[in-house]
């Protein structure tokens, strides 16, 4: 290594890592130096997650907040050239530190995929009457073999509280979050309309199907994975879901 | 290399806060300056609103994480990225700053201090000429402020400074606050720093707040998050009037206050520059 690379390393290390010792040629002023540094590299990051994760925090309180975004730097120190990309494993540390309060990891996750959304590529959905007409020609073997691309930011997951009324009970500051089980797990669907990221949840068997076919699945190998798994409901179903997929935009084209 | 022409406007930085006041109102700014990696992204709300901007006002790319500083050398995929940016908005320059943020493991986000040394001099230039290529246009590198001098310390930044833009034909942005931070911290004569640098490169200015140091805290910190003080006011005044016109900003990063404010700042700004060119004319 080069001397500027190794000081570069050296300085990079003590940065992370309040308890290194320091080069033997530094001074209480360097070392008073470096505490700036150390203190402007934490607040830019914990700022950057409060600003990501605005709802986890005000569901955790801001001193929990804090702890956690403090620990995730230790463990996730950024790599990437953007710091929009700070939260990126933050709600996998909530489900390690808030392994009892599993909503906590859940609305990570949420408001992460929903900040992934809202800056992904532009595209336009395919509507229902545009598919329909793309369609209108096919035999059976077609219907097996399509697959589909779906909107840029698109995450997918499984839930077991009820997010919509978490989210929307957590969008003041001073309110309390409202915690609630779901009746039975689903799957969450994030993406972006328009300029605006949103979701729904959708039953799980309709999620593993969503999750298939977004890594390439054909909608006949999604549509025999249904059978497997829910019996008579798998046709009603493999209709239905490929219609709310179309009616809410989550298709951006055939895939062929 | 092509050249940068002057142009001697006054402007503000794009903040979050401030996008209805310069999208639904006229903002009396010629020019805006904008954080370039809140941009650098696929699609989405920013580059829409960027581009309602753009068609507004001259706009500035300001860079934070380009690293010219970096041993390692630059990121290609963010210098592509910054690129296509600069294609789609057509600035009037695209600037950095003279630090390193990140190692090949590592980003700190944070403009970190770099050693002067003939070494870290080398690897500044081949960055800020391997941007510049990749650019396809000449840059403008800030100095920033520090907090730390290195041992190995082996010339003044002023000196490295003019090396470097003598070296690369890059141009200067000069953050006049971030000079005063530096002399508190540092111990040089602020007069002296500027008095030093290629004045004929330097095509912007910067004017921001500071923290001053305490008995407790014997570091002034450069915060980004209030009113310029008036050591730096005079320190400006002092620039202008040996660069002549130049590009003039209010950098506010934190405490954001209505835009008023800051127009207010920049009006200062411009009595300033007009009594530093009628003293020159005279
Ligand atoms: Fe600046």
């Amino acid at each position: 290594m080069t001397a500027l690379a190794t000081r570069q390393a050296d300085f990079m290390a003590s940065l992370l890592d309040d308890e290194r010792a320091l080069p033997p040629d530094w001074t209480a002023r360097h070392a008073a130096g470096l505490e700036i540094y150390r203190n402007n590299y934490r607040s830019a990051l914990v700022e950057a997650l409060r600003a990501t994760f605005e709802r986890t925090e005000r569901l955790v309180g801001d001193e929990s907040f804090a702890r956690a975004a403090a620990h995730h730097l230790i463990t996730c120190p950024p790599s990437g050239w953007t710091l929009d990309l700070a939260g990126q494993g933050f709600a996998e540390t909530c489900e390690e530190l808030f392994a009892n309060d599993p909503e906590v990891a859940e609305l990570a996750w949420l408001e992460w995929s929903m900040h992934l959304a809202f800056v992904a590529r532009d595209a336009e959905p395919l509507g229902t009457e545009q598919f329909l007409e793309q369609a209108s020609a096919f035999g059976e073997e077609d219907w097996a073999k399509l697959r589909l691309a779906f909107m840029p930011g698109i995450a997918v997951r499984d839930l077991r509280h009820d997010l919509k009324a978490l989210w929307s009970s957590l969008a003041e500051a001073a309110e309390e979050g409202e915690v609630t089980l779901l009746a039975e797990p689903a799957t969450c669907i994030v993406w972006r309309e328009g300029e605006r990221p949103v979701f729904i949840n959708v039953s799980t068997a309709e999620g593993r199907a969503l999750s298939e076919m977004m890594s390439g699945a054909t909608y006949g190998e999604t549509c025999e994975e249904l059978l497997a798994s829910e019996g008579e409901q798998a046709v009603e179903l493999a209709g239905s879901m490929l219609r709310r997929w179309l009616h809410e935009g989550l298709v951006e084209r055939l895939d062929q | 290399m092509t050249s940068i022409d002057h142009f001697a406007g006054f402007g503000l930085g794009l903040r979050r806060t401030h996008y209805a006041d310069f999208l639904e109102g006229e903002v009396p700014v010629d020019f805006v300056e904008v954080i370039s990696e809140n941009y650098m992204v696929e699609g989405g709300k920013p580059l829409r609103l960027l581009e309602e901007v753009r068609a507004k006002h001259p706009v500035i790319l300001h860079g934070v994480s380009m690293s010219v500083g970096s041993a390692q050398g630059l990121d290609e995929d963010y210098l592509s990225r910054l690129r296509s940016l600069a294609d789609r908005i057509d600035p009037l320059w695209v600037s950095d700053h003279l630090c390193w943020t990140r190692t090949s493991a590592h980003n700190s986000h944070d403009l970190l201090p770099l050693p002067l040394t003939g070494e870290a001099l080398g690897v500044v230039c081949d960055n800020v000429e391997r941007a510049q290529d990749a650019l396809g246009r000449p840059m403008l590198l800030e100095n920033p402020s520090s907090y730390l001098t290195f041992p190995e310390d082996e010339m003044a930044e002023w000196e490295f400074l003019s090396t470097m833009a003598q070296r690369t034909g890059c141009y200067l942005l000069l953050d006049v606050n971030n000079v005063y931070v530096s002399a508190q911290n540092h111990g040089f004569s602020a007069s002296e720093y500027i008095a030093g640098l290629p004045l004929d490169r330097v095509r912007q200015i910067h004017l921001a707040g500071h923290i001053p140091a305490t008995e407790k805290r014997p570091i002034t910190i450069d915060t980004h998050d209030r009113e310029v003080c008036d050591a730096v006011w005079a320190l400006y005044a002092e620039t202008i009037a040996q660069t002549g016109p130049v590009a003039t900003m209010i950098e506010r990063d934190d405490g954001i206050p209505p835009i008023a404010e800051l127009l207010e700042e920049l009006d200062r700004a411009r009595v300033i520059a007009r009594q530093a060119s009628q003293a020159r004319a005279a």
